[in-house]
């Protein structure tokens, strides 16, 4: 094997597989159609088109669990509960979904009321048993379960995560009588209190967790010995039949690796290991952005299709603005851009398959921002039709009473307002300051907008990767191989700190759960502990880590730490109040020292403007500045050049307006800085 | 300066930005179960007269009744210095009941105010007769602390001796100064945030967009109000009171081109039960319903409200005066005149208006010792059944209408107090029948470890939710205390009791109401 350990990436997405090859002779890309029906049927023909050496392992991004939840094809699940408990899942938190509407629909639970059967047992909120578990109810369910032929079980009782006793006697008790039905435990997944955030979790995971051990099985068959990886949301891989028994982990994959792909070019371009980033990843109907104050933000608080799932993942907001957003002004006159999208069928107006409502696409192309014939890297099929595009705004601009480029700017002004509300949400709102922050903008048309949202914010320096359009194939790559596991440990500071003991414990134990799912060769893992603290009284958490061992030195900097990550996120902090912890969290990580290759070759520090092609772009409405046009390809380490400029590659565009500089740096990532006038 | 439509929109985002932010301040750095578990708040912005530029979408009841406390506010002083912040309750002066304590800060450029920023948070106990500060009460000043506007902080300095007097009137005083230092920090972010957008921005352009989104919704407002039905529509329902009988609310409905008017002429006059509101509450119910009926999304504001006119008599339960009892007004009656304002509606609307909702918030309060002898003070609302629309079924335990706050996880309640939850769960087949079914009701068991005393303000306990178009009405409420030996006594609808270790306490909440006969619909 050569310096450089070959790898492949394989992302799946709506449309695209992406697939990243890395070897010695330097990275490949390359994108085949995703077959939905199979998802392993495009990898494994793109494994064969591209004779990718046999051994070469795969990291693997899949959207089948999140489909299977999303899509409601998941398994037939059953869910055992407390007695008088068995509708937590259906009530959730009793609030409506719509304040202000008469007529409302919420989604069915994923566990229907004939599924949801409860036991005779209770532990009590110190984690005494006060009513042992009733033999004579499991019998009855058993028959239940048989007959119903449920293909997953989500165990849930109440103060479980105190004591596991009762979840552990059903799930033996259920073994002997169904022994290969896969059994969901709340203690196993999540031990953490909240009822109902809990058994959402565990139901999701049960409800997906078939379609995903059989998706990978297949999956591995056909890779015939090679070994296979799964991004998980908290943005690091596993192998993929440790993966398969906490499916759930998986969900909230997608947007996980284009954040760590931001995360390990901008250390490698900025030679740092803490980069301050804000990440800006604009796809078709959505747009994910996430701040990294030196680190990959993770949280546990998040709902996917209105149900919560408490699993750590990587820290993304999104919001309903892509480029297939549509625009239309409203009946006050307003003109409103999303979060409706034109979606991949019609999509834009210019791609000609029968859209009339303009997007943010067809605005960009009638203001010049993007070439309609180089789309995609120029194939004839896919360019785009910019008269079409006119056509539909002009429609528009009448309604405005303005001119066509007044209403295009329009669009993209108030698309651009949508997401600087996210990014003002994750960094002012946040307790961050942005204009501390490098943009890192990618997705289809990120570059795009990049600069003027940066401008908006505050924000003076951009780096656009250089495979912006495939960075989450390309975080596939960089991820680091990790395992994570939680325990709620309800304690009062003060008390960890004068006998550090009980923490201790959990350590071990949890130590135990994460270094099992690694390979055995794993004694080189890093371990990482956090604890989510709170003021007594409070009901939200805070993250802070903890430095190993757990020691009365190192509890009291996590308290510092949790007193200073109050004032900053909520601007105040109250020292004489107690600490209190929630929950530790452990996560052990073998690190992938992942570099991409470095161009050697120099080019000319000046580039000759004059050289290039011009083309006609609207930064604007009023005229239309005479401007560049360059290719991606062409673009060597070290030019320099000064916007208004447009750089066209075969995954993205970028569009640099005037007063914006560009540099080019050896891994071929795009530097822009605001000029200072 | 000429508005831009573009630019319009941009600041919509930014206005409600400024109160979303201070909401989710205020719910993750407060103490009480109440405000961070069931988000029991509202947040707005005003502008300098005292017009509400944004609210972010909390808490319905408070929609007319936060422009009163600004407008209580600006009353009252006229010294606005930097760093001031004024708390009221008074629900003759501003306030709505005396749980909801409520704060207002000027937002300064340079030397001019020009923007005001409320809160409104529910706090668990503010003294009075009973724990929770919802009780059977025949006057205002059993409630709890009168609070009418004062100045909590002047130039930024704490009034200390305002804040210890309040704190000596309260069951739990640790508890109150910690959800009021959450009020006051979700001030100081609005007004950071508020000052960022006038230096970035400008005032002049801040404060003109201010006034040109609230001609917006007014425009837009009126041109829906335009395209609905001229008329004259009544209804009539009935408030269920703690003696067991019932007093009538009326309302008359007028609708004309533009303009829409409510008047209760001919409801009963004040009660000296709980069940009164003071007239921004009754405002508050209106203006839900007009709200509901838009088709268009739409920024909330003063702007809205200016096609709408709402009057009563006064001295009748919908518009009390001092020193009428409003503790329950706020929480039920509001309901009960969303039913009605829906029943008028109906016939105007037929294919938008749905059947009656449980009608009811079921408060409970709680209140005794905890183990290690310290006093609390706990109050929840349960949700119940929806009631269908014209096209849809209603929902299943759940906040309707003028609520919309969430359960406390029955893992962090039983950590924190001394009861526990023995059931919890919805009732099968509790919505009314029909085409479309009306939601179903919840059941919540309560047994108490320790002794306690336990109030609880329901209604729809004797008067089903209603359906309409043939539908059938939802399962009425029921209150049960079973005790340890066994014995069931059926409660009234309001109710102060004291409970014993080993006592449960059964609450069935009511189901929705159904919407259109259907011979062929699930037998319920």
């Amino acid at each position: 094997m050569s310096a450089i350990r070959s790898c492949i990436g394989v992302d799946v997405g709506g449309t695209f597989t992406d697939f990243v090859v890395l070897e010695s002779s330097g990275l490949k890309i390359y994108k085949l159609q995703t077959t939905p029906e199979n998802q392993s049927q495009a990898i494994l023909s793109g494994l064969k088109i591209f004779s990718v050496h046999p051994e070469t392992p795969i990291m693997h991004g899949t959207t089948i669990a999140t489909n299977a939840l999303l899509e409601r094809q998941g398994a037939k699940t059953a869910l055992i509960t407390t007695r008088g408990f068995a509708d937590v899942l259906e009530i959730g938190r009793q609030d409506r979904p719509h304040l202000y509407a008469f007529s409302q629909t919420k989604k069915p639970p994923l566990v229907s009321r004939s599924l949801r059967f409860e036991v005779s047992e209770r532990i009590n909120s110190k984690g005494k048993i006060q009513k042992e578990l009733d033999p004579s109810s499991l019998s009855e369910l058993m028959s239940s379960l048989k007959e119903k032929r449920v293909e997953s079980i989500a165990i849930v009782l109440l103060f479980s995560f105190l004591n596991d006793t009762h979840e552990r006697q059903i799930e033996t008790f259920i073994k002997t009588e169904l022994c290969d039905i896969p059994m969901t435990l709340s203690t196993d997944l999540l031990p953490e209190y909240r009822e109902y955030e809990r058994t959402s979790t565990t139901v999701i995971n049960a409800y997906v967790r078939p379609s995903v051990q059989h998706y990978l099985r297949h999956l591995e068959g056909g890779l015939k010995g090679r070994s296979l990886y799964v991004m998980q949301s908290n943005g690091g891989t596993l192998k993929a039949d440790q993966a398969a028994s906490e499916a759930a982990r998986l969900v909230l994959s997608g947007p996980a690796g284009g954040v760590t792909a931001a995360f390990v070019t901008a250390k490698q371009a900025f030679s740092t290991d803490t980069p301050h980033i804000i990440t800006l990843d604009m796809g078709g109907t959505s747009t994910d952005v996430a701040l990294c104050p030196g680190r990959i933000p993770q949280t546990t608080e998040t709902v996917i299709g209105d149900m919560p799932l408490r699993l750590p993942s990587t820290e993304i907001h999104t919001v309903g603005a892509g480029g297939g957003s549509l625009a239309q002004v409203d009946r006050g006159g307003l003109l409103r851009v999303g979060p409706q999208s034109a979606g991949a069928d019609p999509g834009p107006v210019c791609y000609g398959n029968g859209g009339s409502i303009p997007t943010v696409t067809d605005a960009n192309l009638v203001l010049g921002r993007m070439v309609g014939a180089e789309f995609l890297g120029g194939q004839t099929s896919m360019a785009l039709d910019e008269g079409l595009s006119r056509q539909a705004i002009a429609h528009l601009a009448e309604s405005l009473h303005c001119s066509v480029e007044e209403a295009a700017t329009g669009i993209l002004r108030v698309a651009n307002a949508t997401m600087e509300r996210a990014l003002r949400r994750i960094s002012v709102e946040s307790g961050y300051d942005p204009r501390k922050y490098v943009l890192v903008p990618f997705g289809g048309a990120g570059p795009l907008h990049a600069c003027e949202i940066a401008d908006s914010l505050g924000i003076t320096k951009i780096l656009v990767p250089r495979y912006p359009g495939v960075l989450s194939a390309m975080g596939l790559l960089m991820a680091d191989l990790v395992s994570d596991a939680s325990k709620a440990l309800l304690s009062m500071m003060d008390a960890l700190i004068s006998d550090p003991s009980p923490l201790g414990a959990i350590i071990e134990q949890l130590k135990a759960i994460v270094q099992s799912q690694l390979p055995s060769d794993s004694d080189k893992a890093e371990l990482e502990c956090h604890l989510d603290l709170r003021y007594q009284g409070q009901s939200y958490e805070l993250t802070v880590p903890l430095d190993l061992p757990a020691h009365p030195t190192s509890l009291k900097s996590a308290c510092e730490a949790f007193h200073r990550a109050h004032h900053q996120r909520y601007g105040h902090s109250e020292r004489e109040l107690p600490v209190e912890s929630v929950a530790v969290r452990l996560l052990a990580r073998i690190p992938k020292s992942f570099t991409s290759p470095k161009t050697e070759e120099l080019g000319n520090p000046s580039m000759k403007m004059s050289d290039y092609p011009r083309v006609n772009v609207y930064f604007s409405a009023d005229q239309p500045h005479s401007t560049p046009l360059m290719y991606r390809d062409h673009l060597i380490p070290g030019c320099r050049f000064e916007g208004p400029a447009l750089v066209i590659q075969y995954d993205s565009t970028v569009l640099i307006p005037p007063h914006w500089e560009v540099s080019i740096d050896q891994w071929m990532n795009l530097h822009v800085a605001l000029l200072l006038s | 300066m000429n508005m831009d439509p573009i630019v319009l929109e941009i600041y919509r985002h930014r206005f409600i930005g400024v109160a979303e932010e201070m909401g989710v301040t205020l719910r993750r750095t407060a103490h009480s179960p109440n405000i961070k578990e069931r988000a029991d708040y509202s947040c707005a912005v005003f502008d300098a007269h005292g017009n509400m530029v944004a609210q972010a979408a909390h808490i319905p009841v408070h929609l007319g009744a936060m422009p009163a406390s600004c407008a209580a506010a600006l009353r009252t002083f006229s010294d606005w210095k930097p760093g001031d912040i004024v708390i009221l309750n008074d629900p003759f002066d501003g306030g709505n009941h005396l749980p909801d304590l409520t704060m207002i800060s000027p937002v300064f450029a340079h030397d001019d105010l020009v923007f005001f920023i409320a809160s409104r948070a529910h706090h668990a106990d503010v003294g009075g007769m009973s724990p929770g500060s919802l009780p059977l009460s025949s006057e205002l000043f059993q409630e709890g602390l009168i609070i009418p506007p004062i100045k909590l902080c002047d130039a930024g300095h704490l009034n200390e001796s305002v804040l210890s007097m309040l704190l000596a009137n309260v069951r739990t005083p640790m508890e109150r100064k910690g959800d009021l230092s959450a009020q006051q920090a979700s001030h100081a972010v609005g007004q950071r945030r508020l000052e960022s957008l006038i230096h970035e921005f400008g005032r002049e352009e801040v404060c003109t967009y201010a006034s040109s989104l609230m001609d917006y919704s007014e425009r837009i407002m009126r041109a829906t109000i335009e395209s609905w039905p001229n008329g004259v529509y009544r209804y009539e329902d009935q408030i269920e009171l703690p003696d067991n009988k019932s007093a009538p609310i009326h309302v008359t409905v007028k609708i004309e081109d533009s303009n829409i008017y409510f008047d209760f002429t001919g409801t009963q006059g004040t009660l000296d039960a709980p069940l009164n509101t003071v007239m921004a509450v009754t405002t508050s119910a209106c203006y839900y319903v007009i709200l509901c009926l838009m088709e268009d999304e739409i920024p909330i504001n003063a702007g809205c409200f200016r096609p709408v006119r709402v009057q009563s008599p006064p001295d009748t339960l919908v518009n009390a005066s001092r020193p009428a009892p409003v503790a329950g007004g706020n929480v039920e009656t509001s309901q009960r005149i969303t039913d009605i304002v829906l029943g008028a509606l109906s016939k105007a609307f037929p294919d938008k208006i749905p059947a009656a909702s449980q009608g009811t918030m079921n408060n409970l309060t709680i209140g005794g010792n905890s183990a290690d002898g310290s006093p609390y003070a706990y109050y929840e609302t349960l949700g119940g059944g929806m009631g269908a629309a014209p096209d849809a079924h209603g929902l299943s335990g759940v906040h309707v209408h003028m609520s919309n706050t969430r359960n406390t996880p029955v893992e962090a309640l039983e950590m924190q107090y001394p009861f526990q939850i023995n059931e919890y769960g919805l009732i099968r087949g509790s919505g009314g029948g029909g085409r479309f079914q009306g939601g179903e009701g919840i059941v919540r068991e309560y047994r108490f470890l320790a002794e306690a005393v336990v109030t609880m303000l329901s209604e729809r306990r004797h008067h089903a939710p209603w359906g309409l178009y043939g539908g059938g009405s939802g399962r009425k409420g029921k209150n049960l205390r079973i005790s340890a030996d066994g014995q069931r006594t059926l409660l009234s609808g309001h109710f102060t009791r004291r409970f014993y270790p080993g006592d449960i306490l059964r609450i069935e909440t009511p189901g929705g109401g159904g919407h259109s006969s259907d011979k062929n619909s699930r037998s319920t």
